[in-house]
């Protein structure tokens, strides 16, 4: 019943406990009360009936020998009460023989009934007088019965404490009611405001990673240029001074080759961080990303060896425009990585998907706020390799970043895919858990004739 | 010089007496039957007075009779739980049963009492008779009163009623027992 009233009013079940409580209380308070009220009002019967009838007994010799000096002595005993408003002895005729009067109240003239009777403020008792079985005469009493006020403010302390009680009982049960509530609102609050940190605390992250790679970028990128330009003036001057030596040239060949060769390499090395930071120049054009990766076929199997097991799922149609020969740089440069990744065999998927993307993808690797919801060719190159821990996964791209032993890799493939892809308006995202592979997704914007 | 007119008054008071006599004296008698009567609840005689529960009380008068037919008015009425009988006599005797024994003159009082001396009877003197019985009538106030001799009545082994002792001008007190 509680539990359904609970929810009809929409009160708490603790609120219409203490309800219930306090209404048996004021309840079970009026009861006991009105008890009291009837039981002292009894007594009170009693006592005047009592004191009526010793009066009766003792007055009866009194009366019977018509000695109102005697009758009124023993009455006069009774004054001292003071509830007793005027008493009055009649003897057998009816006739007053003795009385007291208190107050302003007037005798009743005889004979009167016998028993109690309630007037007003008062209750008259008359009993007999008897003698040896015959009756002699009256006694008469009239008590007052206590005013309402009296009776109420008798009772008026313990209403006010039960009253007290009873509101005490609502009052906490109200405020704990509330303080429920609002416990309740500040824990959602919290969870939110958890929440926002959390997000903002991403946020921040990916905000520092993008600057880390935009600084890095930049410097690297200057660096880069300015070493291009270097190592082209040195190439060229080893050029002419193989002119010059001419035939003496064959003895000092080889020191020139070597130089010529290390130069090349920088050269290939300030490519590398030049695609990274952006600055390579590109010569995009339209391509079925589908198409390239079939072509590359023949390449990729040369290149990841045969323990590798290599499956292509190619069903985009859709066209995108980049630069075709960094593409397949990129291509089988994942390729590649992926190979390593599996030193035991494993199998390779390269996979095309034509794909309209809503919002950037939870794991895209700097989640610029310039992602561009919108349709995209993705390409995807996943390994069944050894993974990549989260720590690892997210430096992945920065420049020089190598898991691989020294010497072995320069830690600029991934960083140049992504600076290829990010300059092609495109995304790229790294999914891995170490033992679960790693899928590596590029997802370039759709080109369609007449837009740009 | 006080003392003489005092004496005056009391002479001429006298003197005027016989005119009024028979009123005041039938009023005077009426109430003193009545008391004889009204006394009876209030006394205990011992068990062996009574043969039965329902024999009545008797009240005997000895000698002159100054109720003029009063007390026989009220035989028959219930005092109690008995009845009362009203009975002449001459003089004082066991055989009579007396429980009430009204004396009316000084001159045969004497005798009666010592008589009834001992004897469950509750002697009843009428006023400025001596000497006083159990019980003695007295005016006092123009009102009927009484003396009781509770001394007395122990000595006889009857119980009177502290109702009734609380009513008597003056009570001989019986030693405690």
């Amino acid at each position: 019943m509680m539990a359904s009233l609970a929810r009809k009013e929409g009160w708490s079940l603790p609120v219409v406990a203490a309800l219930i409580a306090a209404a048996v209380l004021l309840s079970a308070g009026v009861l006991m009360a009105f008890y009291e009220e009837q039981l002292y009002s009894a007594q009170q019967l009693k006592d005047v009936r009592e004191e009526a009838q010793i009066l009766a007994a003792s007055v009866t010799a009194a009366i019977d020998f018509d000695d109102a000096g005697a009758v009124s002595e023993h009455l006069g005993a009774l004054k001292v009460n003071p509830e007793l408003q005027a008493g009055g002895v009649y003897d057998k005729a009816g006739r007053l023989m003795a009385s007291f009067v208190q107050g302003n109240a007037v005798l009743p003239r005889g004979p009167l009934p016998e028993g109690a009777a309630y007037a007003g403020d008062h209750v008259d008792i008359v009993v007999p007088a008897i003698e040896q079985g015959a009756r002699v005469g009256t006694v008469f009493l009239r008590a007052s019965t206590e005013p309402e006020q009296r009776r109420l403010a008798r009772y008026a302390g313990v209403i006010l404490l039960v009253t007290m009680g009873a509101l005490v009982i609502l009052v906490l049960s109200l405020s704990q009611a509330a303080l429920t509530g609002r416990a309740r609102q500040l824990s959602a609050v919290n969870l939110q405001l958890h929440r926002e940190m959390e997000e903002r605390r991403k946020t921040e992250e990916a905000l520092r990673q993008s600057s880390k790679m935009e600084a890095v970028g930049q410097l690297s990128g200057g660096i880069a240029h300015d070493f291009n330009n270097l190592i082209m003036i040195a190439k060229g001057n080893l050029r002419l001074l193989r002119k010059r030596l001419g035939p003496n040239a064959a003895q000092s060949a080889n020191y020139i080759v070597s130089a010529d060769e290390a130069l090349d390499r920088a050269a290939a090395l300030t490519q590398r961080i030049l695609a990274f930071s952006r600055r390579q120049p590109l010569s995009p054009m339209p391509v079925r990303l589908s198409e390239l990766v079939e072509g590359m076929g023949e390449l990729i199997r040369h290149s990841v060896g045969e323990k590798v097991e290599i499956e292509t799922r190619l069903p985009a149609i859709w066209w995108t425009r980049c630069d075709i020969n960094q593409m397949e740089n990129v291509v089988l440069n994942l390729a590649i990585n992926a190979r390593d990744a599996m030193p035991e065999g494993g199998r390779l998927v390269i996979e095309t998907q034509d794909i309209i993307v809503k919002e950037a993808p939870p794991e895209m690797e700097d989640p610029v706020s310039d992602f561009i919801p919108g349709a995209y060719v993705a390409l995807k190159v996943r390994d069944t390799g050894e993974g990549m821990s989260e720590a690892v996964r997210r430096r992945a791209v920065d420049p020089f970043f190598t898991t691989k032993p020294l010497g072995k890799g320069t830690g600029l493939g991934l960083s140049m895919t992504f600076g290829f892809v990010r300059q092609s308006n495109g995304y790229l995202t790294i999914e891995s858990r170490p033992g679960a592979g790693t899928t590596i997704s590029l997802y370039m914007p759709r080109y369609q004739e007449g837009t740009a | 010089m006080q003392r003489g007119a005092f004496l005056a008054v009391m002479a001429g008071s006298l003197i005027a007496a016989p005119a009024m006599a028979a009123a005041a004296d039938s009023l005077e008698y009426a109430v003193k039957a009545a008391y004889l009567v009204k006394f009876i609840p209030f006394i205990d005689w011992p068990d062996a007075v009574f043969a039965s529960a329902s024999q009545p009380v008797t009240i005997c008068i000895l000698g002159q009779d100054p109720f003029a037919g009063r007390l026989e008015a009220q035989t028959g009425q219930k005092s109690g739980d008995r009845t009362v009988a009203v009975k002449h006599v001459a003089s004082y005797d066991r055989a009579d049963g007396c429980q009430v024994l009204f004396v009316g003159s000084s001159a045969v009082a004497g005798d009666a009492l010592a008589a009834a001396a001992g004897a469950p009877v509750v002697t009843v003197t009428d006023s400025g008779v001596t000497p006083p019985g159990i019980i003695s009538f007295v005016i006092a106030e123009n009102h009927v009163r009484f003396d009781i001799d509770d001394a007395a009545a122990a000595a006889d082994s009857i119980k009177i009623s502290s109702k009734l002792l609380e009513l008597a001008q003056v009570v001989r007190r019986r030693s405690p027992p």
